[in-house]
């Protein structure tokens, strides 16, 4: 019985090979043209490896001779600490007024659920990819070019920021959802909103609440920088610091940024997790 | 008086792709208890699915209680489904709702919005779940998560939230192809207990032709679009069968 299985087996009728011939020649080809694009931007730019290399260790001493010691006086001032809390305060008003927003635009912007392909989905498509397409800097020059500096400024820019943020991941979520409760509310004769609330929402809560989270948190490491160009907050120290050549300040304030946002994404991270196990 | 009546549909899904439905003639009346029996793309749930235009017919008419089901705008094709019960495969409820919201979601075409906005059903809505929920044997899961339940368990949960409805038809796709055979057979016959008690026509398409013909009083075949059979359960042959199921011999 085994010798016969085995003689069988051994005159296959066709012959199988991973790579064949036309996709693995074009595999190959694409592989080396990157490759060869790498070394000749390379080449192209006039990289000076060596110089590379060499920008470490003079970084390392720049840091020890000019920005050490921190001038840790500096940000324990109390107009410092203010503005550490008015960051904190526009990376939420802006997190949250942006997730609010976005919101409805994912709904829109989800192929499977938008109320309508031809004229709602490019609508929220538009705007979504229109706030990502800009970065958050350049957003704060414009909100502080028409209303002025300050937080208003800031908050907004953030607001945007997180609209597409947000907006991005939101729908992203609502294309995965599982389409058989919606088709079973609409077939009960609900109207698209109660279809949503009842629907897509429950599927979709734990991971936009995650998702405000993370927002909520990139928004406050662009908070930080959002004063560097007028939006308020403690960006403007930077800016100040950085163009009095106050090195020892400068350092004080990274520090304290490097810290902020290190405990922001600790504490998105732990609350992610624990909003994940309720599943 | 036939409740629903279907002429000539046709389907295609792209306007170039393959006709899924091609020129289907049929009635359902007022005490049908009819199946929908055929191999598998025969086209039997894209039929279901014309009838509360989940799916959209290409050509043909269908009229369901007097009103031409293909020319209603949006809003009326939203009254229309509130009189439309519907029981799935797959159950289709939402899993992160209870037992209870999945049931009063039935009613969502008759909540205002500012009561289905803070899900404030009213009181004859609620004691109608408890009593449905009771009838369909949940009664000590209604505040479980519905991914709590058994696969026949959300189905019963499926079927109260059909009858919330207050449906004056039933349309079953494939009710227990996701269930074990013991159970389909509990659930075939509480939907036929209860359609029954409230008096409502079911067209209800389903793969297990014994089941078929033990719970139906008619049966339509269909074979690649078309209608093969059609007639009472009691009258169909074993010819019959092997003509619906001549392509199935794989």
């Amino acid at each position: 019985m085994t010798t016969v299985a085995a003689e069988s087996l051994s005159t296959p009728s066709r012959t199988w090979s991973r790579y064949r011939h036309p996709e693995s020649t074009i595999r190959f080809a694409v592989i080396l043209a990157i490759l060869a694009f790498l070394g000749w931007s390379v080449a192209f730019l006039n990289i000076d490896l060596s110089r590379v290399l060499g920008a470490f260790p003079r970084l390392a001493e720049i840091l020890a001779t000019r920005y050490f010691p921190p001038d840790v006086g500096y940000v324990t001032d109390a107009d410092f600490v203010r503005s550490v809390i008015r960051t904190l305060e526009m990376s939420l008003l802006g997190g949250f007024l942006g997730v609010v927003c976005s919101i409805p635009l994912a709904w829109l912007a989800a192929r499977n659920i938008t109320i309508s392909r031809r004229i709602a989905y490019p609508f929220g498509r538009l705007a979504i990819i229109g706030s990502r397409s800009i970065h958050e800097t350049i957003w704060t020059i414009l909100f502080v070019t028409v209303l002025g500096f300050g937080m208003l400024a800031g908050t907004l820019a953030l607001t945007v920021f997180c609209i597409g943020f947000a907006g991005k991941l939101f729908s992203d979520e609502l294309e995965a959802i599982d389409m058989g409760p919606v088709e079973a509310l609409r077939s009960v004769g609900a109207n698209p909103l109660q279809v949503f609330q009842y629907a897509v929402f429950p599927q979709v809560r734990v991971a936009f609440t995650g998702i405000a989270i993370y927002t909520w948190d990139v928004a406050f490491r662009a908070a930080t920088v959002v004063g560097f160009f007028g939006g308020g907050g403690m960006g403007w120290y930077l800016k100040r610091t950085t163009q009095q050549l106050e090195s020892t300040r400068v350092a004080a304030i990274l520090l304290v940024i490097i810290g902020l946002v290190l405990l922001a994404e600790v504490g998105s991270g732990w609350l992610r997790k624990k909003i994940g196990r309720m599943r | 008086m036939a409740i629903l009546e279907v002429r000539n549909l046709k389907v295609s899904y792209t306007a170039s792709g393959p006709q899924i439905l091609k020129g289907l003639d049929f009635d359902v009346d007022g005490d049908d208890f009819c199946a929908v029996i055929g191999p598998s793309g025969a086209g039997k749930s894209t039929l279901i699915r014309c009838i509360n235009r989940l799916v959209e017919p290409s050509e043909g008419d269908i009229t369901l209680f007097g009103q031409s089901v293909r020319a209603l705008g949006a809003g009326d094709l939203r009254r229309l489904r509130r009189r439309i019960g519907m029981i799935f495969q797959e159950f289709n409820l939402v899993n992160r709702m209870s037992v209870m919201d999945n049931v009063l979601s039935g009613r969502l075409g008759y909540t205002g919005p500012v009561r289905s906005f803070f899900k404030a059903f009213p009181r004859e809505d609620i004691d109608r779940a408890l009593h449905l929920l009771e009838r369909v044997g949940l009664s000590d899961h209604v505040d479980k998560r519905a991914d709590a339940l058994s696969g026949g368990q959300r189905q019963r949960v499926g079927i109260a939230r059909a009858l919330m409805q207050k449906p004056e038809i039933l349309l079953l796709d494939e009710p227990t192809s996701a269930l074990d055979p013991k159970i389909s057979r509990d659930v075939m016959g509480l939907i036929r207990e209860l359609a029954a008690e409230f008096k409502v026509p079911v067209l209800c398409n389903i793969h297990d032709v014994q089941l078929a013909l033990e719970t139906c009083n008619r049966i339509i075949g269909m074979q690649d679009g078309y209608k093969k059979f059609d007639g009472p359960a009691q009258g169909m042959r074993k010819q019959d069968l092997d003509e619906i199921y001549a392509m199935e011999v794989l």
